[in-house]
């Protein structure tokens, strides 16, 4: 199995840093697409299959936790496992984004935690 | 200037330049970090129980280093991309401040980053990290904080 992941950030460094370590993670990996915002990445999605979102919250046009409601009110993708990565800080803001089912990686993070979060929230790969 | 926002604010930003930028914090500023010359500025904004900005200017020739350091490349990238990558950096010192000096009660909207001049107002708090041959300075700037009325 290779997993397709969508990189939602508005920062383009932060794009390639995520990728980059995603490359050396050694998961199965399929195809890498990004995006700057949670409008973009709903038109990603319309038009891909995708295993896994990595969204950061805090961005313009369309922050991270209205593109969860979206992804959540469409039968397609209300089960597209994503994990937040944020330098979000507040634990009411987490929990309610736990609630919608989003794992959380807290910038600045290790390739160790980004690999390990992966997993847990896909429940393990098969190696 | 307020001891505890300024504790929160130098502790978020040496984990910050240390973790994302890959640049290890100076004990102490020398002679030429502190004559190191303006680079660039970036500041982003935060609203919540109470408002404000965070401004991070880059002295000394860092402005290239911590964008290749965080892309790992081996070329210098382009300005756009070394803005960017500082406005990162002010990102997310900003989002590991906030808990620090508020609590991780509150909620927070932290805006995207934008390229500043300077800012003409007197900061709340100030810090400088040496870093290599260069400086960060730090300035917030807040209004309606509880803590500072207390000072």
């Amino acid at each position: 199995m290779s997993l397709n992941i969508l990189v939602v950030d508005d920062s383009s460094v932060m794009r390639a840093m995520i990728i980059k370590t995603l490359r050396l993670s050694q998961l199965p990996l399929g195809e890498v697409l990004e995006a700057p915002n949670g409008q973009e990445a709903l038109k990603v999605l319309d038009g891909k299959w995708i295993d896994l979102a990595l969204v950061d919250i805090n961005m313009p046009v369309m922050d991270g936790e209205e593109m969860i409601n979206r992804l959540r009110q469409n039968p397609v993708t209300e089960d597209l496992p994503v994990i937040i990565i944020s330098t979000e800080g507040s634990e009411t803001r987490k929990e309610v984004l736990m609630q919608k089912g989003a794992g959380f990686i807290h910038k600045p993070f290790t390739p160790e935690t980004l690999r390990d979060t992966i997993l847990k929230t896909l429940g393990g790969l098969d190696e | 200037m307020s001891k505890k926002l300024e504790m929160g604010l130098y502790k978020a930003a040496t984990l910050t330049f240390e973790e994302l930028g890959f640049l290890l914090p100076t004990q102490e500023i020398d002679e030429q970090q502190l004559n190191a010359q303006f680079e660039a500025a970036v500041s982003v904004n935060f609203e919540g129980p109470f408002s404000g900005k965070l401004l991070v200017r880059v002295c000394g020739g860092l402005l290239p280093i911590i964008a290749t350091n965080m892309l790992g490349e081996a070329d210098v990238p382009n300005k756009s991309l070394q803005y960017d990558a500082l406005g990162e950096i002010a990102n997310v010192i900003c989002g590991n401040m906030l808990p620090e000096i508020a609590g991780s009660d509150h909620i927070f909207h932290v805006s995207a980053p934008e390229i500043v001049d300077d800012i003409d107002l007197p900061p709340v708090a100030e810090v400088q990290v040496g870093l290599g041959i260069g400086r960060a300075d730090l300035l917030l700037f807040v209004s309606n904080y509880p803590a500072l009325m207390e000072e």
